[in-house]
């Protein structure tokens, strides 16, 4: 018996040895998540030549058209993988922050965020910086309004996929009077009501029906806001809060109003002509999603081949036409009307100034990194009940 | 029984069987246990970084935040555990002893549901109980549910999704532990005077039991953990504490708080679990183990 039990303890032991070694090979030696990227030292992700091999990019769902994909591939004769796999902001940042901290990107060369997302990707060194000379032909057709957004005032590490609104997404036949952020929470749709988990869309635009200016808010306003929702969906008046997934639930008739994106409603609306977006009495929200290259991505050069291929009027109308979000590329609405497509009179995705005229861009809650994560945790508290 | 006797080899057997097994669970079980037990008693943001400083507040702080949703999932699954016993008892019964030629076509009937994949299901069932689906409008015909009343989005909704989605692991070891009984057993219980009824309170029972306390616990323990069923079939008011994980995760990035819950969640279900076995009697559960030594 005791040989035997001898034996169980080296096994035991040859074991624990596999498994340390195994580990230290994957360089998880350390054990544990460190934090704390570098700042300061952003490096440049330089083009050579021309580009070959094989490129990956993460985008979010429903995104691009399927042709986009297999006309690029044909026309450069490089091979693309593209993946869905961003539904959330701070999800994907979740996934891929232990990667981004050791320098990895997960063999992704682009991946596409929301703006803070970008800056906050940008602040704790996780991006590269462009090859200018290489993405020109991209900047070149960048539109006017988008080409010094506050975090990233020269464009230096990010290019815009696509820019929309957040606003109301209404089933008119079933609720035809709301037409303000503060009618959800008229008890007359009580259980019929969502919110959105994003906090930067959510919480500015109840702020803005109560007449505060997301760009001035304070501390105190956010969490103000916050609670304002957390009541509301302790009373049962919030359904639940959702990402992309409350379009299901308009189509399904178990929401009635929710704060939702521009895109999806056109995109529903082609389905169910009483599903509509609304812009709020108190204005919108507006956000672009960009394009940035992580550290550690593969194949920059190949990354920069496929901005520019989709900032081709041409290309990018393919697109516009697929998702009708705004297009960051001008000269779209041009080829759009060319073709004769309806999308092209659409105000979602060309709106005059005067439509947006009360919108306010997405920002960060004010303050240090703590008080932001103070008013993150108190919103979560809500979302999670 | 001597081991001495043995040649060496033969006396390994065991161990060479085992090994597989054991390293597998070392591997991807002990180990990552030991860094998540060290994450929970980190400190620090994922800014400034995280370091090791025997932060035990992670966890009266995780259980402070989060108490509603940890007895919200002992009770939901707890509840879900004892409805998908009494559907699942009278289906095993049914299968083993009156099944005949049907018996392999109704146990993958029960098994069936597993060839699409456990979101899908749960993702069906969000269509199903919609505010204009069926279920809603016979309810409401019948008066159970009123003009407005909904089901999805409230804890009979969590609850009715948890009991489907783990039905099959409670059908599969009651079912497995009746078709082994012997029938004579009952015959001879009734050969002695006893009425059906007693036959199945004395024998039929008993003997299933180790498929009874398998089943619940198979139910039960993961059913605890579940955060799929809370999320598309639930609402805020219904979260149970795998979303609270989820969410410390992935959207606060609270790492440390999070592995503290999970080993918070891991040590209560501990509990619950060594108080049933030691109510229900371990013999039910290891009977056959006894029985072979």
């Amino acid at each position: 018996m005791n040989g035997a039990r001898g034996w169980m303890r080296s096994l035991a032991a040859m074991a624990v040895l596999a498994a340390a070694v195994l580990l230290a090979a994957c360089g998880g030696g350390g054990g544990g998540i460190e934090g704390g990227g570098d700042t300061g030292d952003v490096s440049t992700a330089a083009a050579e030549g021309k580009a070959t091999g094989s490129l990956t990019i993460s985008n979010w769902p429903f995104y691009i058209d399927n042709n986009t994909v297999p006309d690029f591939e044909k026309d450069t004769g490089l091979s693309v993988k593209y993946i869905e796999d961003v539904n959330d902001n701070t999800e994907f940042f979740g996934k891929m922050q232990p990667l981004l901290d050791k320098g990895e990107s997960g063999g992704r060369s682009i991946i596409v965020v929301t703006d803070w997302m970008a800056k906050k990707m940008h602040d704790l060194g996780y991006v590269q910086n462009f090859d200018q000379e290489a993405v020109k032909p991209a900047m070149d057709n960048l539109v006017p309004s988008l080409q010094s957004p506050s975090f990233d005032p020269n464009r230096d590490f990010s290019l815009p996929w696509q820019s929309g609104m957040t606003g109301l997404v209404v089933n008119k036949a079933q609720a035809p009077d709301v037409k303000s952020i503060n009618d959800l929470f008229d008890p007359k749709y009580k259980g019929q009501v969502e919110m959105l988990t994003e906090m930067r869309d959510t919480v500015p635009l109840v702020m803005k029906a109560d007449g505060i200016d997301p760009a001035d808010a304070t501390k105190q306003d956010w969490l103000d806001a916050i609670d304002k929702i957390k009541q509301a969906a302790d009373d049962g008046q919030i359904r639940r809060f959702t990402g992309n997934n409350y379009t299901n639930d308009l189509a399904n008739g178990d929401a009635v109003a929710v704060i939702g994106w521009s895109g999806d409603a056109v995109q529903l609306q082609a389905d169910d002509p009483d599903i509509q977006f609304v812009m709020p009495t108190e204005g919108c929200m507006l956000w672009s999603d960009n394009m940035l290259i992580p550290v550690g991505a593969p194949n920059p050069t190949a990354a920069y081949e496929w901005m520019n291929y989709v900032y081709d009027p041409k290309n990018q109308a393919q697109i516009t036409e697929y998702n009708s979000y705004f297009s960051p590329v001008d000269g779209v609405k041009e080829v759009l009307e060319q073709q004769n497509s309806d999308v092209a009179d659409s105000p979602l995705v060309f709106p005059t100034e005067e439509y947006t005229k009360d919108c306010s861009t997405q920002v960060d809650p004010p303050g240090s990194p703590e008080d932001v994560s103070e008013v993150e945790q108190a919103f979560q508290a809500v979302v999670t009940g | 029984m001597n081991d001495e006797s043995k040649p060496l080899s033969r006396r390994l057997v065991p161990y060479w069987l085992m090994g597989p097994g054991l390293i597998w669970l070392v591997l991807f079980f002990v180990i990552p246990l030991y860094f998540m037990l060290r994450l929970s008693l980190e400190s620090g943001t994922l800014e400034t970084g995280f370091e090791f400083t025997w932060d035990w507040a992670n966890y009266s702080d995780g259980w402070d935040r989060y108490s509603e949703q940890f007895f919200r999932s002992f009770l939901y699954a707890g509840t879900a555990t004892v409805i998908a016993l009494i559907i699942a008892y009278p289906l095993a019964y049914a299968i083993a002893f009156r099944g005949g030629r049907w018996k392999n076509a109704l146990l993958f009937a029960v098994v069936a549901p597993f060839f699409t994949t456990y979101l899908i299901r749960t993702i069906a069932w969000t269509t199903i109980l919609s505010d204009d689906g069926v279920v809603v409008d016979v309810l409401k015909t019948f008066g159970i549910l009123g003009e407005n009343g909904k089901v999805l989005a409230t804890p009979s909704a969590v609850i009715a999704g948890i009991t489907y989605n783990f039905l099959p692991f409670m059908v599969l070891p009651i079912y497995a532990s009746l078709e082994r009984l012997d029938p004579r057993l009952i015959e001879a219980a009734k050969d002695l005077y006893s009425s059906s009824r007693a036959a199945f309170v004395k024998v039929t029972l008993p003997l299933s039991a180790p498929g009874i306390v398998a089943g619940t616990l198979l139910t039960f323990i993961p059913a605890a953990g579940d955060y799929i069923n809370a999320t598309f079939l639930g609402s805020t008011n219904t979260s149970m504490v795998g979303n609270a994980i989820q969410s410390l995760y992935l959207s606060l990035r609270d790492y440390p708080t999070a592995a503290a819950m999970s080993f918070i969640l891991m040590a209560v279900i501990l509990i619950i679990v060594l108080i049933y076995i030691r109510f229900a009697g371990s013999e039910a559960l290891m009977g056959d183990e006894e029985e072979a030594t």
